[in-house]
């Protein structure tokens, strides 16, 4: 997006670990993320990822799920056992399962493969910009799943689930919005902060439609359920406001 | 006629084999009952005409020996019974010129051969119907046997005996019984035939329910034997297409699969390009592969996948496809019901959805869709303003790789699988995928689910 290095934005500075096996991809990612302003390592296998970890401070992990050897999945496990380093996973596009594993096995964010470099580059500027901005690496830190009035919403899965236990598909904006919500009930939110924080998730996202819109549509959706609709509620002149009572759980949903 | 002749054929084992059993029970019935009808006969005509002739023979010798003709006459009429009149008179009732028959010749041998003192003398026997009397009384001597013994002094004694000509009725309360037994045996051959070809039959289903997609159980080898050769020739021949189906398939996820790395590659390398217009056009082939590879993969997956079957709200998934095509500027409406739970997979019918109102943008220019409670299912309709499908090509659409607007060039791009997948997905989740023009023009496409079956 920004071909021109003298663009970088404040978040483009680091310390990023590639770990692919493919050694083509590796080096052009890492000619990618150079170009934005980081520091690239590359590692070829689970065993020099481990060594690159020991040996400098890296800031964000781009990890292949499929490598030969130990799983992506596993490395990830491990890594999450000592230490809280952001983590996206380079995922297949069509298998679900592999986006659940990984994101279950701890890493914080996924790209599908073949991933557009300029949506890899988005998801680590974001991922980064929430590290830094001290919310904590990631979901992984809060609670897996956050419930209100009946509601269940599973932060690692993303997804999100009615009284009635049926699944409500949701685009990854809406997702963002609510998680927005949710990390501040009963609060009143301004459209531009919802806007900070739904760009912070997605600033890929060409974030042309306004945010009632957004709103609008996550509205419906909560609609399947009677009283859904009434969860978010409009101030006028001020913002929007989610009005529930938030409970947090660790573990697996039912 | 020949329709009809075809429909009466019998066409099954079981009515052949029972056609069959039928025309041989009755060939051996009626065999039977000839052989036996003509034994009896036999035996009976034998009896009696023993007996006839031993009678004639002893009338015949106390006539003789009565020497005056009025005591001729009257013995003659004493001796005289219901079988067998007898008669005494100077001329023999049975002319001479009378032809011989096969019968008068046999009971001239059998008179002869139990009374031998007869073969010297002059007797004759014919029959009434014969031609033996005088046409006049032929009518009422019919089947009536005539036998004249001619005695020394020149005069006749004349026999005649209805009891020979004996009727030849039919035995009805034999031929019940026996009507009886065919019909009993038919019915229970016909029981032991259905259950002997049951096998064949369960043969013929279990080929019949025979799909890839699913794995069926293997058939049961039992039965007769034929029937066990042919189970076990299917089961064998069931496994090795679906092996020969699985490689191909494997191979072909392989190609698909390892297609991805050369193409991250790509989309890296074009990143470096200084020409940005390039790099867009360069970005939309590589979009367009990818679209193709994700498809075929689709498609070979066959509407499975790992994603587990869950309460799904259909509504939010067709919500989530509309937004997404009105947020790049298509004409897409949305109307109807906001709740659909369907028990589902919502990748896969995601991909189903999307597929179905892609295809109406890209060849119906919009897309109005429409969410609504069709009793036992909820139906997604989705109508465009294209030039719809017309009716030969509407089955044809579902196969893989069938591109309508083929001969138009591939503008509007796709691999042909659209239809294909999401009619696999459809299948997979018991719904099914309906086309049909509209009355204003343009398509119709009702995508339908069965309702979420809540416990």
């Amino acid at each position: 997006m920004d071909p021109a290095p003298a663009a970088t934005t404040a978040d483009d500075h680091g310390h990023i670990l590639v770990v692919d096996d493919d050694p083509q991809i590796r080096l052009l990612v890492a000619r990618f993320l150079q170009r934005h302003g980081y520091q690239v390592t590359g590692a070829p296998d689970g065993r020099a990822m481990l060594e690159a970890l020991a040996h400098s401070a890296i800031d964000l992990i781009v990890l292949d799920l499929m490598l030969p050897g130990r799983s992506g999945v596993e490395l990830c496990r491990e890594v999450r056992a000592t230490s809280q380093v952001p983590i996206v996973m380079l995922t297949a596009r069509t298998e679900e399962s592999d986006r659940i594993t990984g994101l279950e096995g701890g890493a914080d964010d996924y790209v599908t493969k073949p991933f557009s470099p300029r949506e890899l580059l988005a998801r680590i500027r974001a991922l980064l910009r929430r590290v830094r901005a001290g919310q904590g690496a990631t979901a992984a830190q809060a609670s897996a799943i956050v419930s209100f009035d009946g509601w269940l919403m599973d932060l690692r899965r993303r997804e999100l689930q009615s009284p009635a236990g049926t699944l409500i598909d949701l685009s990854t904006g809406e997702f963002d919005l609510l998680v927005a919500f949710v990390e501040h009930a009963n609060r009143v939110l301004s459209r531009e902060a919802l806007m900070q924080f739904a760009k912070a998730r997605m600033s890929d996202d060409p974030f042309d439609r306004t945010i009632d819109v957004q709103i609008s549509r996550l509205r419906r959706k909560l609609e399947a359920d009677s009283r859904g609709g009434q969860l978010i509620k409009t101030v006028r002149g001020a913002g929007y406001l989610f009005a529930s009572q938030i409970d947090h759980q660790r573990g697996q949903p039912a | 006629m020949t329709k009809l002749a075809k429909r009466l054929w019998p066409d099954t084992v079981a009515s052949r084999a029972i056609l069959i059993l039928v025309a041989a029970l009755l060939a051996f019935h009626l065999l039977g009952y000839w052989a036996y009808r003509v034994g009896v006969e036999n035996l009976a005509t034998a009896g009696q005409d023993r007996g006839l002739a031993e009678r004639i023979v002893s009338i015949k010798r106390a006539i003789a020996s009565l020497p005056q003709a009025p005591e001729r006459d009257r013995v003659a009429h004493d001796l005289s019974s219901a079988s067998l009149e007898v008669h005494w008179s100077k001329v023999s009732l049975v002319l001479g010129t009378a032809p011989m028959t096969e019968r008068t010749r046999a009971m001239e041998a059998r008179l002869k051969e139990l009374a031998p003192e007869l073969a010297a003398e002059s007797f004759r026997v014919g029959f009434a119907d014969d031609g033996a009397l005088a046409a006049g009384e032929a009518n009422a001597y019919k089947h009536v046997m005539l036998v004249s013994v001619r005695l020394d002094d020149g005069s006749w004694v004349n026999f005649s005996s209805s009891a020979l000509g004996a009727s030849q009725h039919l035995d009805w309360g034999l031929t019940a019984i026996m009507i009886c037994f065919a019909v009993a045996i038919v019915v229970v051959a016909l029981l032991l035939l259905r259950w002997a070809t049951r096998p064949l039959r369960d043969l013929a289903e279990a080929a019949e329910r025979f799909s890839l997609d699913q794995a069926p159980q293997p058939l049961p080898e039992t039965g007769p034997v034929e029937v066990r050769w042919a189970a076990r020739a299917f089961n064998t021949m069931r496994e090795r297409i679906r092996n020969l189906v699985t490689e191909r398939m494997q191979a072909m996820a392989a190609v698909s699969h390892d297609l991805r790395t050369p193409i991250t590659r790509l989309r890296l390398r074009s990143e470096f390009l200084e020409d940005d217009a390039t790099r867009t056009l360069i970005d939309a082939d590589l979009g367009e592969m990818e679209a193709m590879i994700d498809s075929t993969l689709d498609y070979l997956r066959g509407g499975t996948s790992s994603e587990p079957l869950r309460p799904v709200d259909l509504a939010s998934v067709i919500e989530t496809i509309v937004d997404e095509h009105v947020d790049q500027g298509h004409r897409v409406s949305l109307v109807g019901l906001n709740s659909a739970p369907v028990q589902g997979r919502v990748l896969s019918l995601k991909r189903a959805a999307s597929n179905i109102i892609g295809n109406a943008i890209k060849y119906g220019q919009t897309a109005k869709v429409t969410i609504t409670d069709a009793g036992d299912s909820f139906a997604v309709l989705v109508e465009d303003e294209g030039p719809g499908i017309a009716e030969i090509d509407r089955e044809r659409v579902f196969h893989p790789f069938v591109r309508l607007e083929e001969s138009r060039g591939r503008q509007t791009g796709g691999s042909g699988l659209g239809l294909t997948i999401a009619l696999a997905i459809a299948r997979s989740h018991d719904g099914s995928i309906a086309l049909e023009n509209r009355a204003k023009g343009g398509l119709r496409v009702t995508l339908s689910l069965p309702k979420l079956e809540r416990s």
